[in-house]
């Protein structure tokens, strides 16, 4: 069980990076920017067993679909599914390199991506390929080079065996 | 997205009114700051536009009466004119003459009058085919044969000479003893000689010079064009000096004194009646009725 101050931290950390996704991320107004949101959820679901993670992943997906109401549902079930996935992941293999660290966000963002974009139904033919395949991953890319920051400064590098 | 989509859009809106409403009010204002800091280079340069502009604009406003005061006389004398632009140069000697833009195709011939909306300017001296040399009031040179607006005191008007503050006066000389001008009176060209027009304004009487002539009176007079002010002038033709100008500017310079005669006369009679506030009304309207007639000095006449 986690102790309370390292539950606080954590929470201050997800809230954060909530406030980071609508205030920086429109202040910069990219084509390729960062995923807070996935950072977020990634930051929660290494510290915390698959099911919160997923639980977490599926209300803060339902949260954000809020403001894409054609799309109700999408973003939860890509939260779910990665939060899900970055907690079993954690667990199953340790690591402290920096790399595999950065190679864990950008398969995070990028299957999110993937997830979510299949299941909004918005994009089809050459731009969802083209969204898929370079848009994407170079969102991915980007999250991962903060995500990797983000998870360094916010606690000790991930530690293989819980505990 | 296996709900009803009355449904999902309900529970949708209720989250945005609720959880996501000041996390969209943070993203609204960092939307707004961005779109401001992106167009603040605009702002800037907008912003030195106008300062630059209003910087002008004063400028651009004098030159704009001065060109309507012109176009204005231009409409008065309706003939006989050739308008020219001043270009002053920046030698020695080039505050006393001037070039101008018209020369003897547009008909300027030597020793035609060169006028502004305010009265004389100076003189043709050369003229070539496209532009033409006048020497200004300014100039040793220059004479013009002068009267007092009431037509009772004749003198001849030229430059009063001298160093510094000096130089920018004009003296009546030969004015005979038994005439005398009092101070603030308007001296007119007198039409003698044949090269000026009667009725020209050329000045204001400033003060009376000690001379050493016993025979005549001489005045200092304050000239009434500042050749500072130069843009744009009037040359007028052979013409149209031989026709006269009389009714273009001694209407105003008439109506002024006029002014000052009602002015006078109101205050003879209040000192008679002992009222005052009558004087007091009066005067501010006499005032203004002379303030509205150097206004109208060069307006269109109706016929």
């Amino acid at each position: 069980m986690p102790s309370a101050p390292r539950t606080l931290w954590t929470v201050g950390w997800f809230g954060l990076l909530v406030i980071l996704q609508y205030s920086l991320r429109p202040m910069l107004g990219w084509r390729v920017q960062a995923d807070f949101l996935v950072i977020a959820l990634l930051v929660i679901a290494i510290r915390s067993r698959p099911a919160i993670a997923a639980f977490c992943g599926f209300v803060l997906g339902v949260v954000t679909d809020s403001l894409v109401p054609g799309a109700f549902g999408a973003g939860a079930l890509a939260m779910a599914s990665v939060g899900f996935a970055a907690s079993w992941l954690k667990s199953v293999f340790f690591t402290e390199n920096i790399a595999l660290n950065a190679i864990f966000v950008l398969a995070g963002k990028w299957v999110f991506d993937i997830i979510y974009l299949l299941a909004e139904h918005r994009l089809g033919g050459i731009d969802l390929v083209a969204q898929l395949f370079w848009w994407s991953p170079l969102s991915a890319a980007l999250t991962a080079a903060v995500g990797v920051g983000v998870l360094l400064v916010s606690s000790p590098p991930v530690s293989g065996h819980r505990r | 997205m296996a709900l009803p989509i009355s449904t999902r859009d309900g529970f949708a809106g209720g989250l945005r009114t609720t959880v996501m409403a000041p996390l969209v009010s943070l993203q609204e204002r960092a939307e707004l700051g961005r779109r401001t800091f992106l167009s603040h280079d605009a702002s800037i340069r907008v912003a030195d536009s106008v300062a630059l502009r209003s910087l002008r604009l004063q400028g651009i406003e004098q030159e704009n009466a001065k060109l309507r005061a012109l176009l204005g006389l231009g409409a008065l004398l309706q003939w006989g004119f050739v308008p020219a632009e001043a270009l002053k140069g920046r030698g020695i000697g080039d505050e006393q003459t001037l070039t101008l833009s018209a020369g003897r195709r547009a008909g300027v011939e030597p020793m035609a009058p060169v006028v502004s909306d305010a009265g004389v300017v100076g003189v043709i001296e050369r003229a070539d085919a496209t532009m033409s040399t006048a020497i200004l009031w300014q100039h040793p040179e220059f004479r013009v044969s002068a009267m007092s607006l009431n037509g009772e005191a004749y003198g001849m008007v030229q430059a009063h000479g001298g160093t510094g503050a000096d130089r920018y006066f004009l003296e009546l000389r030969g004015v005979l003893l038994r005439s005398q001008i009092p101070s603030g009176a308007v001296v007119v060209t007198s039409g003698l000689g044949g090269v000026w027009p009667r009725g020209v304004p050329i000045g204001t009487v400033v003060s009376e010079l000690k001379t050493p002539d016993q025979w005549a009176r001489s005045y200092l007079i304050k000239p009434a064009v500042a050749l500072s002010d130069l843009g744009s002038v009037l040359v007028l033709l052979p013409s149209r000096t031989r026709a006269g100008v009389d009714n273009v500017w001694t209407s105003a310079a008439g109506a002024e004194l006029a002014a000052r005669r009602i002015v006078s006369s109101i205050d003879s009679i209040a000192r008679l009646t002992g009222d005052s506030n009558s004087v007091r009304q009066r005067r501010v309207i006499a005032d203004s009725a002379s303030a509205r007639a150097e206004r109208d000095t060069v307006r269109k006449r109706i016929p």
